[in-house]
């Protein structure tokens, strides 16, 4: 039993704080309404560090650390709200990794990691009773590949991606598509969201991809959307647990400082209670994240803890970015405030590779009932 | 990270579950004893000594104590399984005032209860509350004056539990009127049996047996005082922490036994009550993992104070959630009692919905835990 971390780990969690604290004062404002909604010069200097790449094996330009790496990063990633396509790319490049053939190995994992290419998954079709749908799915065999036309939504920084994970139903099953995002007939269109993180919609008119395209075995695709959405899941989970950790920080020391009624407000039963439910909603979300990341470090099947992590942490999201604004009385509502980045970001995050409700069925599945 | 225990712990633990499966009737009847709300009967104290002699009641005591000098995860271990099979994760002589007796006792107090405690043979009852001292604990009231060669104590306490059948009481009491109060209380051990203590019942609404506590000059011995004179406070506050720390064992027993009643019943095909179970499962097992929080904080001596705080009102809560989860699932049918035509897994719910509330205000009320948290774990200001 080991519940603490190792000196490596730690290193790298300062790093990270290092890195974060030097650079990334400041950032969230400036690019959320820029057009690439992140920073391409920070995620270079990012990428630099290696961070990326933290899961992904030395042969091919990684770190070959664990998922509890990745959480850690992540964590501090949250803490910051560091804008920016990290979840997308390494889930996409996982799925590659796991199921891609030799030579997309040695093609995309680099690119990667590097810092200058943008992966994103496609994966989402859009529900017709929702919004005008402008094109529907329609795919065509021909020789050597496939025509596809379609739509997807919610796909992160599709507007800027170099490449998509787009994911179609061929005839012989659930395919991923390793497709050009630049190639003619895409056209992606970022939506502006309440989190900033620009998810898009991405039509598709006409475009070609060639059979070594899809990832994998053809019919293969449902089991590695399955698989990007845990990983996926778990990364967003320990994002939430690194905003809900810096959330109950300024939290407390606005309680600490701020004065009413010649009291500390921190010293109210009211502010206390809710700080102490604070506090241990994060213990909670920060435990079953670091478990989950554990099972998944270790080879482990961990779809169960994964959705229990997400559900909890969606869920503390929620909680906490609400309690961290209402603790801060007037100044938490104001634009002006930073408690509104956490709030809003809060709920991308919640919703991001399902919510609570979402993982709830999957617990439930998992329970065998 | 590692959640696992290691290969000696985890042989360990296999040890401790074939005990308990080859005792299957023992433990049976000790679980009933206790959920019957009266406290340890014949087979809890013939279980408590079979655990006790085998070193396992308090497994990290110096061996000469009755202990295996064993770290403290094998403790968990034990308590585990005890919650598991016993509802029973410890005895108050091997969770709070044996460890105090240690740090603090004299020679001969080790001598004389440390080895009991550790064998299972006797029982401590809490003396802390009284009328007017609940939450605020130093203001209890009952006395002990100092007559030379012995001290006289007169007063009472309330709620308590466990003073109709243990052999001590481990006595809050007041050996001088000090500003603030705090400092004038001294820890006492006081044979129950001694002329002039008188025990009377009071019932919870859940059933269970607690008890009024009279002393009516009763002549404690000098050798009754546990540690300094006027301490007691500290050692009190010491003895809280652990007594804060849990394991959910309990609870994941009884859960595993919902979800086998709600598939048994075709109820578990509702989305609305999947949905609660997914959602209990998860709390439980987010509980559980602070409960190893504690255990490898303690494991790696360290001082859990807000985190066994934390523990405490979690699984306390989450006991709500449960207990409230199985009413809302069997709807009026959960409402009828044991013994009667209809009563869902003989009562058991319907009667840990009304047991289940003490937790919320024992060992500290879930409201003085959040309080511990804000002011020991994130030092928000007192005043």
């Amino acid at each position: 039993m080991e519940l603490g971390f190792s000196e490596l780990q730690n290193i790298l969690v300062d790093s990270a704080k290092s890195f974060f604290k030097k650079e990334a004062g400041g950032i969230v404002r400036e690019v959320e309404f820029s057009h690439e909604g992140y920073s391409p010069e920070l995620w270079r200097k990012m990428a630099e560090l290696g961070w990326i790449g933290v899961v992904f094996p030395e042969e091919f330009g990684g770190i070959g650390g664990s998922f509890t790496d990745l959480v850690l990063i992540l964590e501090e990633m949250g803490k910051a709200l560091f804008p920016g396509p990290f979840v997308s790319n390494i889930i996409s490049g996982l799925a590659i990794l796991e199921y891609g053939s030799e030579s997309q190995k040695n093609e995309f994992l680099p690119k990667v990691m590097e810092g200058s290419f943008i992966i994103s998954p496609a994966l989402t079709p859009p529900d017709p009773r929702l919004g005008e749908v402008v094109k529907d799915d329609r795919i065509i065999a021909v020789d050597g590949g496939y025509v596809l036309s379609g739509t997807r939504l919610f796909v992160p920084y599709a507007h800027v991606a170099d490449f998509l994970v787009y994911r179609a139903d061929t005839d012989e099953g659930t395919a991923l598509f390793l497709m050009d995002a630049k190639a003619p007939g895409i056209t992606c269109t970022p939506l502006d969201s309440i989190g900033a993180d620009k998810p898009c919609e991405v039509v598709l008119e006409n475009v070609d991809v060639a059979k070594d395209r899809i990832i994998g075995e053809s019919g293969n695709g449902e089991e590695i959307v399955n698989k990007m959405g845990q990983w996926g899941a778990l990364a967003e989970s320990a994002r939430i647990v690194g905003m809900l950790e810096r959330i109950l920080k300024m939290s407390v020391e606005y309680a600490k400082e701020r004065e009413q009624f010649e009291k500390k407000i921190g010293s109210f039963q009211a502010i206390q209670h809710q700080a102490a439910n604070m506090a241990t909603d994060v213990d909670q979300a920060r435990f079953l994240t670091y478990e989950a990341a554990w099972k998944l470090s270790e080879g482990l099947p961990a779809r169960k803890e994964i959705s229990m992590a997400k559900a909890w942490a969606s869920d503390s999201a929620r909680r906490c970015s609400l309690l961290g604004v209402t603790i801060h009385g007037g100044a938490g509502v104001s634009e002006e405030h930073d408690m509104q980045l956490y709030f809003r970001r809060a709920k991308a995050c919640e919703i991001a590779f399902g919510d609570g409700d979402f993982h709830r069925k999957i617990v439930a599945e998992e329970l065998a009932l | 990270m590692d959640f696992d225990f290691s290969p000696e712990e985890e042989r360990f633990r296999e040890e401790v579950k074939t005990f308990f499966e080859d005792h299957r009737e023992l433990a049976a009847g000790t679980r009933e004893e206790w959920d019957s709300g009266l406290g340890y009967g014949d087979n809890s104290w013939e279980m408590l000594k079979k655990i006790g002699e085998r070193g396992w009641l308090c497994p990290t005591w110096p061996k000469e104590y009755g202990g295996l000098e064993l770290s403290y995860m094998y403790r968990y271990i034990m308590m585990e399984q005890m919650h598991y099979y016993l509802n029973i994760y410890s005895t108050v002589g091997a969770g709070m005032a044996g460890p105090v007796i240690l740090s603090h006792g004299s020679e001969e107090q080790k001598k004389e209860f440390l080895l009991p405690i550790a064998r299972g043979e006797i029982e401590f009852a809490l003396g802390y509350t009284e009328p007017q001292a609940g939450s605020d604990l130093a203001a209890l009231m009952i006395r002990a004056e100092d007559k030379g060669d012995h001290f006289l104590v007169n007063g009472s306490k309330l709620f308590n539990t466990r003073a109709h059948y243990a052999q001590y009481h481990w006595l809050g009491v007041r050996t001088e009127k000090t500003k603030p109060k705090y400092k004038g209380i001294s820890l006492f051990m006081v044979d129950l049996k001694t002329p002039g203590i008188t025990v009377r019942p009071i019932w919870t609404v859940g059933g269970t047996r607690t008890n009024e506590v009279f002393y009516d000059n009763v002549r404690a011995p000098k050798e009754a005082l546990v540690g300094e004179l006027n301490r007691g406070f500290y050692y009190i506050l010491e003895a809280l922490d652990y007594e804060r720390i849990s394991t959910v064992a309990g609870l994941e027993r009884d859960f595993e036994e919902i979800v086998e009643y709600v598939k048994n019943t075709g109820k578990n095909k509702d989305p609305v009550v999947r949905e609660k179970i997914a959602g209990l499962a998860i709390e439980i097992e987010s509980a559980r993992l602070l409960a190893l929080r504690v255990a490898w904080m303690l494991d790696n001596h360290q001082v859990p104070n807000h985190e066994a705080a934390m523990l405490k009102l979690l699984v306390s809560e989450t006991e709500q959630h449960l207990v409230n989860m199985f009413m809302q699932i069997f709807g009026p049918y959960s409402q009828i009692q044991r013994g009667s035509k209809w009563a869902q897994l003989k009562g058991k719910f319907e009667r840990a919905y009304r047991d289940s509330l003490e937790s919320l205000v024992t060992r500290g009320t879930s409201e003085i835990m959040r309080t511990v948290i804000a002011q020991r774990g994130l030092g928000l200001p007192r005043v």
